[in-house]
């Protein structure tokens, strides 16, 4: 924390009690009973206590008691959660500017100790030992310290007789109550934010930049509010945020928290400081619980597969604890500078909406009469198509009336008629695949396969919503498992949770049939990689973890691009076998010389072994032959070396053929990104009429 | 439905002991009550003189055909058709394949065997000789190429070592012949499809290559031959039976009195027919080859019936092997086509049990089991095959299974006691002259 900080700790520290209370309250009971039993345990004492006490509850509140729904279930998913919205909005931000994004990501592991002393409170030392969880009976501790003495004893012994030491055996594992607090920090370099919104941006639930119909990586407003609310609960800090947009002489800096109870924000500080470099973007520092051993993976998964899926960005992630030995940074480098087009803003298809949403549009609408209503505000609706949809609405309805003077039956006629009428689908233009080449440059960067091949769909339509199935694979590389590793994105966000019940993994696994394309599913190290975009994503279940299998029309289209992917494959792994083929060929050849020699000989052996009266007529040459077989000239010997010669021909030949056929290299050229190099360097050049090479030395 | 009546059964049987007998075991009871229908032996024997005499009397007929298929020899042109050839020819065939192998080697050029192709696509089945015969096409098997080249040296192999059996005169198992050179040949698979492939490259029969597979089938009955010299009489062979000679040639002066030869599928019912000797109430030749027919089962059904002139009938299961069993009887199976005509024994009687016999005799339902998705699969392409086609009874039963999807074992029959098959099923469909 910096200087300023300690004043501001003092202040949480006293509103810290309180608003931690109120939040957590629900959930110190609900801890290991489940959340459903909070509710109806407060549900009941509000019925003793005042039966008819209606009681409301603000967005921010529900949250907090059914975080699990925004995916904080447990500390470690919560760290993971918070890391990967923070993530998030940073790539939208940085995309939302057609800036190139640049993301720092820093997890800070902070013991009690530091936390405590963070927070102002005094360590105290246990006074009462049997109080507590990890308490050690004396009987157990003799019992500890007669079995530390005998594997003394042995660990001696072994010693003395040379023989290799044991490792002691892991010290005792931390007891319930030892929590792992983290400070996430994510800086990007992205739009930032108006020093007037922020607290509104990130103290209210529920509040968004990205509500619309368009592709969008979040979707509720959640996510960062969400880590606010899990860091209240379990550590009652508040969140910091540093912005600057472009252009902008000041940096904005905010220390705020969240009133549970009303849903706005409690702010600390907000003030403008200095922007000395002309910086922009956000730095947003959480400091919550978490659990780092049990999420480790999942979260360097996350940024691998976030890297893949875009490599025009650069991440930078560094974990920092109090020991050195576990601390860690992994730089994803960037790529290429191509980043998908922003993903425009659309209008509802009429085939997608509700009651309430044509009410809303209504409202909301400066068209005044019908016709230019249903022309303006929907997609796939021309003039003409409009006035023959007003005709069949009846003869209550004309072209010219007002669209606010439609009653509720007039909007359920129109909603029934959108129902049933035919509309041509949703084109995809609104949308923002990730795009092979981005895509196929994520995964070798990554990856570093052997084989790659990616596939992009055609835009595709589910109940209205236009979606993409991008589609790559590959085959072998860096740090992947043998068999399937399948790589899930949704709106080009990995998914990583709840795989079992996905589409994906279910068509990878059960609708493809990979042998028919030369993939052995068991040995080969084949990483599948698919990436859906929609307006809409059809997630199943609370957590956005997965889509679900019982779609069609995406399963058929998962299925198609990851068959053209294969079959891509195909020709290039027969390309490759036939490769190692000829490699092998003359191995393989010689093998078998021996035993051909040896079958030939016999045989010819017993042949002139008969006595030439027995043996029947044979031409002059045989003859010949078996004369040289008896008289020792041709033996086992003379048939290994003419065969030996014969492959040796042949396999020249073969050679020959090969490389005619195929041609020098026909492996196309892939553009190669260099980053750019920052500050100022000395150069000495080395000039050409065509080039000029500079060297740095 | 036979559900129902179990429940109704248990339900009397709690009610009263008076009415628990009959109906307990009411399809029991009238598979008792055919037992009254069998007249005495002596009528079912005069029945069945009659179709032995009828059999040996169309033979002239049948020998006729079969000698029309021999001496027309121009689609030998087109099929392969090897016969049994003796060892001094067969060594001299192997001979000169060798010298020639050996010379191309010498001269630098490697070396390559013209092996016939012995794909399925190359199996066809012609209704006039009403046997799977092969068709005659070479393919080049050159050592100098990786797909051919362990191929080619097996063949080399297995050429010297057939030299070698049939220059000492003596006979090997297949599976002696594999353990020659395991490291070579790898699996007895490879081996065995080899010696095939050099049988149809020398035209002659597997046997007289000298190699034979170990005895599987057994025969039991009213017949008497010499093995090897010894003189075997087959109604003294206890319960196992004599095992069937796996190499032909051994087999000589073969005499019997029986009236029909009875081809069984499985080896349980035919040691039930061989203890209850059933062979001594009606004199017939039993023989079963434990399932699929192996190569000197198929010879020696195909040696009596010639010699002997005797009417072949099959007890086999109710369901599509059963009947695919009997096919590879009589019109060959794919994998030795090139020598059907050594193999097949035609106009074979399809007895029972028949797809219609599960409810003329009443099996209980528990003893009938569903068809799978498989047996559907494999029924259906048997229906599409010529030689059912041929039959039109055969066609009708294996349209009922279909309809029904349902089949039984022979063994179903044992659900009545176990001596049901010989005492009462058997004798009764000789009686009604029964067979298709």
């Amino acid at each position: 924390m910096d200087a300023g900080g300690d004043g501001a700790t003092g202040a949480t520290n006293r509103k810290a009690p309180s608003a931690a209370a109120a939040g957590s309250n629900p959930k110190g009971k609900g801890k290991g009973k489940g959340k459903g039993k909070a509710t109806s345990n407060s549900k009941a004492s509000a019925t003793a206590k005042e039966s008819s006490l209606l009681k409301q509850k603000s967005p921010a509140e529900f949250f907090a008691e059914n975080k699990n729904i925004a995916g904080f279930d447990n500390p470690g998913k919560s760290l993971y959660t918070t890391m990967r919205e923070l993530v998030e909005n940073a790539l939208d931000s940085a995309e939302s500017i057609s800036v190139i994004p640049d993301i720092e990501i820093t997890l800070e592991e902070i013991t009690k100790n530091k936390f405590n002393t963070m927070i102002g409170l005094v360590d105290r030392d246990r006074i009462d030992e049997e109080l507590y969880d990890d308490f050690e009976s004396i009987k157990a501790r003799e019992k500890r310290l007669a079995k530390e003495a005998r594997f003394q004893e042995t660990q001696a012994k072994n010693a003395a007789l040379g023989k290799k030491v044991k490792e002691a055996p892991a010290a005792r594992g931390k007891g319930r109550g030892e929590a792992a607090f983290f400070r996430v920090t994510c800086k990007d370099n992205g739009r930032g934010m108006p020093h007037d919104d922020i607290p509104n941006m990130l103290g209210r639930v529920l509040s968004g930049t990205k509500y619309g119909l368009r592709q969008t990586r979040g979707k509720f407003g959640l996510g960062a509010k969400m880590a606010l609310i899990w860091s209240k609960m379990s550590t009652g800090l508040p969140i910091e945020i540093k912005s600057s947009m472009k252009e902008q002489n000041f940096i904005s800096f905010c220390r705020l928290d969240i009133d549970i109870h009303k849903n706005v924000p409690h702010i600390h500080l907000h003030e403008k400081r200095e922007n000395k470099d002309h910086w922009h973007g956000a730095e947003i520092q959480v400091i919550i619980e978490g659990n780092w051993t049990t999420h480790r993976s999942k979260i360097l998964h996350y940024m691998r597969q976030m890297a893949v899926i875009t490599p025009y960005a650069q991440f930078l992630f560094k974990f920092l604890s109090d020991s050195v030995d576990k601390n860690l940074t992994i730089q994803f480098a960037r790529r290429t500078d191509v980043m998908p087009p922003i993903p425009l803003q659309t209008k509802h298809h009429p085939s997608a909406v509700d009651l309430l949403l044509i009410k809303r549009l209504i409202t909301e609408t400066t068209k005044q009469n019908l016709l230019q209503f249903l022309q303006h505000e929907f997609v796939n609706i021309s003039k003409s198509h409009a006035e023959r949809l007003i005709g069949e609405m009846g003869p209550d309805f004309s072209a010219k009336m007002t669209v606010k003077s439609l009653t509720s039956q007039q909007l359920v006629r129109i909603h029934q008629l959108f129902r049933q009428a035919k509309f041509d689908d949703p084109s995809g233009n609104c949308l923002s695949p990730a795009g092979e080449y981005n895509l196929r440059l994520g995964i070798i960067k990554e990856l570093h396969p052997d084989l790659v091949a990616t596939h992009a769909s055609s835009p595709q339509v589910f109940e209205g919503h236009p979606f993409i199935v991008e589609a790559g694979i590959s085959i072998g590389g860096k740090d992947v498992k043998h068999g399937l590793n399948i790589f899930r994105y949704a709106n080009r966000i990995p998914l990583l949770f709840e795989q079992g019940a996905d589409v994906i993994t279910r068509t990878a696994l059960k609708r493809i049939n990979w042998s028919s394309y030369k993939i052995n599913q068991q040995q080969d190290k084949i990483g599948v990689f698919v990436s859906i975009v929609s307006t809409k994503i059809p997630f199943k279940g609370t957590g956005k973890e997965y889509i679900g299998d019982d779609i069609t029309e995406i399963s058929s289209a998962v299925q198609s691009a990851l068959k053209q992917c294969c079959l891509q494959l195909k020709s290039k792994i027969v390309k490759k076998l036939q490769a190692r083929e000829r490699q092998d060929r003359k191995r393989n050849l010689n093998r078998y010389i021996p035993d051909v020699a040896r079958a030939i000989m016999d045989t010819l052996g017993e042949i002139a072994d008969e006595t030439p009266p027995k043996r029947p007529r044979y031409d002059k040459e045989d003859e010949e032959l078996l004369e040289k077989v008896n008289s020792q000239e041709v033996t086992e010997m003379t048939f290994r070396d003419c065969l030996t010669q014969h492959v040796e021909q042949v396999d020249y030949e073969m050679a020959l053929e090969y490389a005619m056929q195929s041609g020098v290299s026909d492996e196309p050229r892939e553009a190669i990104y260099l980053n750019s190099l920052e500050g100022s360097y000395k150069f000495i050049d080395f000039q050409s009429p065509l080039f000029v090479f500079r060297f740095v030395p | 439905m036979s559900e129902k009546k179990r429940r109704a059964g248990a339900g009397a049987a709690a009610g009263g002991s008076a009415s628990k007998k009959p109906r307990v075991s009411s399809a029991a009871s009238y598979a008792e009550s055919l037992r009254s229908k069998l007249r005495p032996d002596a009528s079912i024997l005069a029945t069945l003189r009659a179709l032995a005499s009828a059999c040996s009397k169309s033979e002239p007929a049948g020998a006729s055909s079969s000698s029309k298929a021999l001496a027309e020899d121009d689609p030998a042109a087109n099929y392969i058709v090897v016969a049994d050839q003796d060892s001094a020819s067969v060594t001299s065939r192997i001979n000169r394949l060798v010298l020639a192998a050996a010379r191309s080697i010498l001269s630098g050029r490697g070396f390559s065997f013209a092996v016939p192709s012995r794909a399925s696509s190359n199996q066809v089945y012609l209704p006039d000789l009403d046997r799977i015969v092969l068709v005659r096409r070479e393919s080049a098997r050159p050592f100098a190429n990786v797909a051919t080249a362990r191929k080619a040296t097996i063949t080399a192999r297995v050429l010297s070592l057939v030299h070698a059996v049939l220059r000492r005169g003596i006979h090997v198992t297949k599976r002696d012949l594999f353990y020659t050179d395991v490291k070579l040949f790898g699996d007895q698979a490879q081996s065995d499809a080899v010696l095939d492939d050099v049988s149809c490259m020398l035209g002659c029969t597997r046997s007289s290559l000298h190699v034979v597979a170990s005895e599987k089938g057994v025969v039991v009955g009213r017949l008497t031959f010499a093995d090897d010299g010894d003189r075997i009489d087959c109604t003294r062979m206890g319960v196992g039976g004599k095992a069937i000679p796996p190499n032909i040639d051994r087999v000589s002066g073969i005499e019997s009195d029986a009236l029909f030869i009875l081809l069984v599928e499985k080896d349980a019912a035919f040691m039930r027919l061989a203890e209850d000797r059933f062979y001594n109430r009606f004199p017939c030749i039993i023989l079963t080859a434990k399932g699929q027919p192996d190569v000197a089962t198929r010879l020696f059904l195909r040696r009596l019936k010639v010699e002997l002139k005797l009417p072949v009938l099959a007890l086999v299961d109710s369901d599509p092997y059963g009947l695919k069993i009997l096919s590879v009887y009589m019109c060959g199976s794919k994998n030795m086509s090139y020598d059907s005509a050594n193999l097949t024994t035609p106009d074979i009687k399809w007895l029972g049990v028949r797809p219609s016999d599960l409810d003329k005799y009443r099996v209980p339902e528990q003893c009938r089991l569903p068809m799978t998705d498989h047996d559907i699969k494999v029924g259906k392409e048997m229906l599409e095959e010529d030689f059912v086609k041929q039959n039109e009874g055969w066609v009708k039963e294996l349209e009922m299974m279909l309809r029904t999807r349902q089949k039984a074992e022979i063994q179903a029959l044992s659900s009545f006691g176990f001596q049901y098959l010989t005492e009462v099923y058997l004798p009764l469909k000789l009686q009604q002259e029964d067979w298709i």
